[in-house]
């Protein structure tokens, strides 16, 4: 019966293997949507930041990198960061990495459109993803 | 609105030995894609490697210039005889 502060909010998940829904850290941390990104990387062993949803990509590099993962056929969870800004923003934060989409996997990047398709390509993908 | 000879230059002037090739794929001036060989590449991992050439335009990325679609490539050592 705990109700979330109004301040704390989930990301907009969609995800190809069902998954709890990430669930807004309780804490009062000073950033909660940074606190947010940072489960959702720790609790899903592939997750991909993206411009809309695998299913309607809003973007063709996200369209791309959406197309190598199914074509390896594995299983990652997908965040659309063209909601809210911040989301994008507090991730290029944590990433350091400027663009999106953003390709995650045990906790660490993997890289972005360019890197995840030339990956593919040259089969490391599948190893980098296990 | 830069165009693919500044984003070419800038990179080889802030990378020291590189050299970039760089194209305007859309015209507008605004999605570039560019391939990029530097010795200083050597011992870093791809994200380290396109790290290093998006840490060029820091902001621009992602605002004035929408995509920088990158390959990054050490050069070729000279053949041994």
């Amino acid at each position: 019966m705990s109700s979330q502060p109004s301040t704390t909010q989930d990301l907009p998940m969609s995800s190809a293997q069902p998954s709890p829904a990430v669930e807004a850290p309780a804490s009062s941390g000073e950033n909660p949507i940074r606190d947010a990104i940072n489960e959702a990387i720790a609790e899903h062993k592939v997750i991909l930041f993206m411009k809309g949803t695998p299913e309607a990509p809003a973007c063709g590099f996200s369209a791309r990198t959406v197309a190598a993962l199914q074509s390896l056929d594995v299983p990652f969870a997908a965040v659309d960061v063209l909601p809210d800004q911040r989301i994008r923003q507090e991730l290029s934060a944590i990433s350091d990495w400027p663009t999106i989409p953003q390709l995650f996997a045990n906790g660490e990047l993997v890289g972005g459109c360019d890197i995840v398709t030339e990956m593919c390509e040259s089969g490391e993908l599948a190893e980098a993803l296990q | 609105m830069p165009s693919s000879d500044e984003i070419k230059q800038r990179i080889e002037a802030s990378i020291p030995g590189a050299e970039a090739e760089v194209e305007d794929y859309t015209g507008g001036g605004d999605h570039f894609r560019a391939t990029v060989t530097a010795a200083a590449f050597e011992g870093r991992s791809r994200i380290q490697q396109h790290r290093l050439v998006y840490d060029v335009f820091g902001a621009e990325i992602g605002g004035e210039i929408h995509a920088l679609s990158l390959k990054t490539r050490l050069p070729q050592k000279a053949p041994t005889a």
